[in-house]
């Protein structure tokens, strides 16, 4: 008889173990419900799949134990392991997020920076730029005004050596009187101090054109207009005629001297531009004359 | 007469798997390095699972002294456990914070 009741008390404690302890079932519920949690999170399924497997292995062998219904021991151990590793795996998430996003937050903000460097540095060779443009245009006006300048100060001094020149001609040739006119400046000189008859120069005619071509050929970049007038005596036909060729002659005269002939252009006027009243013989030898105008360069 | 006898082996044989069970010193290891690694950051950060991490692992040590190498691995594993979650708690903290400096420099 004692057998049998030996029997029973082993069979009551093996029925005992078939239920582990609350405090175990605590603990399994409390891990089950963090995987739970964390495998529902997706930035952990993104980045913690490692730690979740871990969590996930803990559980699964607290679960396979607590199914054997034993080792209420190894069952809290292993729920307690799943829980750790559960909100382990959930922290990861987060710590791998964060860096994540620092690592985006920071290249943004070098990218920010990097393009505010660029627009400075653009703005900066923009400025550059127009400052040389505007040191170049300073730079050519000041020429433009130098070299006008130099120009007006040759022309002047050209002007005035001509000047000087007309003045000297005027002195040393005989009967030759200047004028400065708006065509330039005029030589008269008349008739009579310049020629015999005709065509025909005195010998101090001679000497007066040696005199002018001396100083036209002195400045050759003048134009000539040889201009012959008669006076209004006798007949108009004839004197225009005469006018006309004591004109040619004077031109004739000046290019034996050595002035180049596209220079000079001859004309005879005969009396239609009188210089004085014609009722005097005074005044009739003075309309009888020849113009030499000299026209600017 | 029997019965006893199979009892009286099946004792034995439970002492004798109790005595050959070898002393856990890589999960004791394992353990210290995790709490090692985690006291410096988590001390401020996650004070809490620290502290419950050292205390898991004196209880530990305690355990593998008396012989009791089965009772010390599992509180081992359990130390190691809480260290991790320890350190990886003052991580997110860490990295947290960076981020929000990062954002508030802008």
């Amino acid at each position: 008889m004692k057998t049998p009741w030996r029997l029973t008390a082993l069979a009551a404690a093996l029925a005992a173990g078939c239920a582990i302890s609350p405090a175990a079932n605590e603990r399994l519920e409390q891990a089950r419900a963090s995987y739970r949690g964390a495998a529902a999170d997706p930035q952990v399924q993104r980045h913690a799949a490692p730690e979740l497997q871990n969590a996930a292995n803990a559980l699964r062998e607290a679960e396979r134990l607590a199914k054997e219904g034993s080792y209420s021991e190894l069952v809290e151990h292993n729920a307690y392991l799943a829980e750790r590793r559960a909100r382990t795996a959930l922290l990861t998430a987060q710590a791998r997020q964060s860096e994540a996003d620092l690592v985006a937050a920071r290249a943004e903000r070098q990218r920010a920076q990097a393009e505010a460097r660029e627009r400075e540095a653009a703005a900066a060779r923009a400025q550059a730029q127009q400052a040389e443009t505007e040191r170049q245009q300073a730079e050519a006006r000041t020429k433009r005004v130098e070299e006008e300048a130099a120009r007006q100060q040759l022309q002047q001094a050209a002007a005035a050596q001509f000047a000087a020149d007309v003045n000297r001609l005027e002195a040393e040739a005989a009967g030759v009187r200047a004028k400065r006119t708006e065509r330039g400046w005029t030589l008269t000189v008349g008739d009579a101090l310049l020629f015999e008859r005709g065509t025909t120069f005195q010998p101090g005619g001679e000497r007066t054109l040696d005199e002018v071509a001396r100083f036209l050929k002195k400045h050759p970049e003048r134009s000539v207009a040889v201009e012959s007038f008669t006076d209004a005596s006798g007949a108009k036909d004839a004197a225009e005629r005469l006018a006309v060729r004591r004109a040619e002659a004077v031109k004739f005269a000046l290019v034996q001297r050595g002035v180049e002939p596209y220079r000079i252009d001859a004309r005879g006027y005969g009396s239609s531009v009188p210089v004085a009243a014609s009722d005097t013989e005074g005044g009739r030898e003075l309309n009888r004359r020849i113009e030499i105008v000299i026209g600017p360069s | 007469m029997k019965p006893f006898k199979v009892l009286a082996v099946c004792f034995a044989a439970a002492l004798a798997a109790c005595a050959t069970t070898d002393p856990p010193e890589s999960e004791m290891a394992a353990a210290r390095a995790m709490v090692a690694q985690a006291r410096p950051v988590a001390q401020g950060a996650a004070p809490a699972e620290l502290a419950t991490a050292e205390g898991t692992l004196a209880r530990a040590e305690t355990a593998m002294q008396r012989g009791h190498y089965e009772h010390a691995r599992l509180l081992a594993e359990e130390a190691e456990a809480d260290a991790r979650l320890a350190w990886t708690a003052a991580e997110a903290a860490r990295l947290q914070a960076n981020l929000q400096s990062e954002r508030s420099a802008r």
